[in-house]
């Protein structure tokens, strides 16, 4: 007697939860691609679904190997302040036409496979996260390596972003720019919580979910700066102290950063 | 603590312009780049605001509003595509640590096509 069939559903934000998804088995990856068009379908309004639709035809076009809807679209938590993000795999096709926004990332094949095995976190999140809808094998292949090597994005590439964006984002406070402050700011408390929840096997999901997932973990004052820093405009000083944040917990390691609180000013 | 407030965006505009001609000149061209799309996005801010093109404060937006600017007679160039260019570059150096060299853009030019449109904003103050 024949069993029942497999289905894909999504992996738990944790390390090692892809090993478990049966993605040895094809029915279950195109069972995946049914069901992801399926949601994306219903998380899209009408003018996003028709943006989609284009992306879509003109990549196929191109004969790009995959297409992915990533980010807080694909996780339908989208904020004021999002974008439709895709991930092409192949030739970008030209979107400059379409209504603008749209942040269209491509890699190659040669390029994915290696980011995925250099553990860039956006690649990870388009094979664990995104929409795929559709893709030739290549984001299926991916997802099986991930799978059985344990693959993991690379927690100390965050930590060296984090560290790297914080001299501009302070010189942009100090210049009393607060819409350009507030996006940098933001950036790097992003990249902050990215680092210290890949640090500690969480996977981190949508920008608006990250202050949820850091707030689990324990860090109470980089959960409060992250959830304002997306849903009010905090005023220049706070964004200061939010950097504040940042540089301390970025100068300890993972394990301490977790708990750490934003120290007094000196 | 010294309380901080945002500054007008024009005079932010020409402050911004002014580091990144700095960092130009030291061939410091990874904060050029981030100094130039910070100032070009004051820029248009200041002048969409005087002509009632809502920008709210989206990328996208900005990018669109560069060239109706044009389309009216605001900016003598379209810098729309200047917008997209540099956005790219700065989300390059942000989140992939990019260290572009002159081969790789054209800093000159770029500081003189965000000045066209930080002169446009001051004049437009004026």
């Amino acid at each position: 007697m024949k069993g029942a069939a497999r289905r894909w559903s999504q992996p738990e934000p944790v390390r090692g939860a892809l090993a478990d998804r049966f993605l040895d088995d094809a029915d279950v990856w195109s069972d995946r691609v049914r069901s992801d068009r399926l949601i994306v379908a219903g998380n899209e309004t009408r003018r996003m679904a028709s943006i989609t639709s284009a992306v879509e035809e003109r990549s196929r076009e191109l004969e790009a190997r995959a297409l992915i809807l990533t980010g807080s679209t694909a996780r339908n938590r989208r904020t004021a302040i999002s974008d439709l993000d895709y991930h092409v795999i192949g030739r970008p096709p030209l979107v400059e036409d379409l209504p603008g926004e749209i942040d269209l990332y491509s890699d190659s094949p040669e390029q994915f496979d290696a980011k995925l095995r250099a553990g860039d976190d956006f690649v990870h999140w388009s094979v664990w996260y995104g929409r795929v809808l559709f893709d030739d094998g290549t984001v299926h292949d991916a997802a099986q390596h991930l799978a059985t090597h344990d693959g993991w994005p690379d927690p100390a590439r965050k930590l060296a972003q984090a560290q790297r964006a914080l001299p501009f984002a302070e010189q942009l406070v100090e210049s009393q720019d607060h819409d350009a402050a507030l996006e940098q700011v933001r950036g790097v408390l992003s990249l902050t919580a990215r680092w210290v929840l890949l640090a500690h096997d969480v996977f981190p999901l949508s920008r608006d979910e990250l202050s949820e997932q850091v707030l689990h973990l324990g860090c109470f004052d980089l959960a409060a700066a992250l959830d304002r820093s997306i849903h009010v405009a905090p005023p220049l000083d706070e964004l200061g102290t939010g950097l504040r944040l940042c540089d301390h917990l970025t100068s300890l390691s993972a394990t301490k950063a977790r708990r750490a609180r934003l120290p007094a000013p000196v | 603590m010294t309380r901080m407030s945002p500054k007008a965006k024009v005079d932010i505009a020409r402050g911004h312009l002014t580091k990144a001609q700095a960092d130009a000149a030291e061939g410091d061209l990874r904060d050029a780049l981030q100094w130039s799309f910070a100032s070009l996005e004051a820029a248009i801010d200041a002048l969409a605001s005087a002509h009632g093109i809502a920008t709210d404060q989206q990328h996208w937006k900005r990018r669109d509003a560069a060239k109706m600017l044009h389309e009216q007679g605001v900016l003598p160039k379209d810098l729309s595509g200047l917008h997209g260019q540099l956005n790219e570059e700065r989300q390059a150096v942000f989140y992939d640590g990019a260290e572009p060299t002159p081969e790789d853009v054209d800093i000159d030019s770029i500081l003189a096509d965000v000045e066209e449109a930080v002169v446009a904003a001051e004049e437009e103050a004026r």
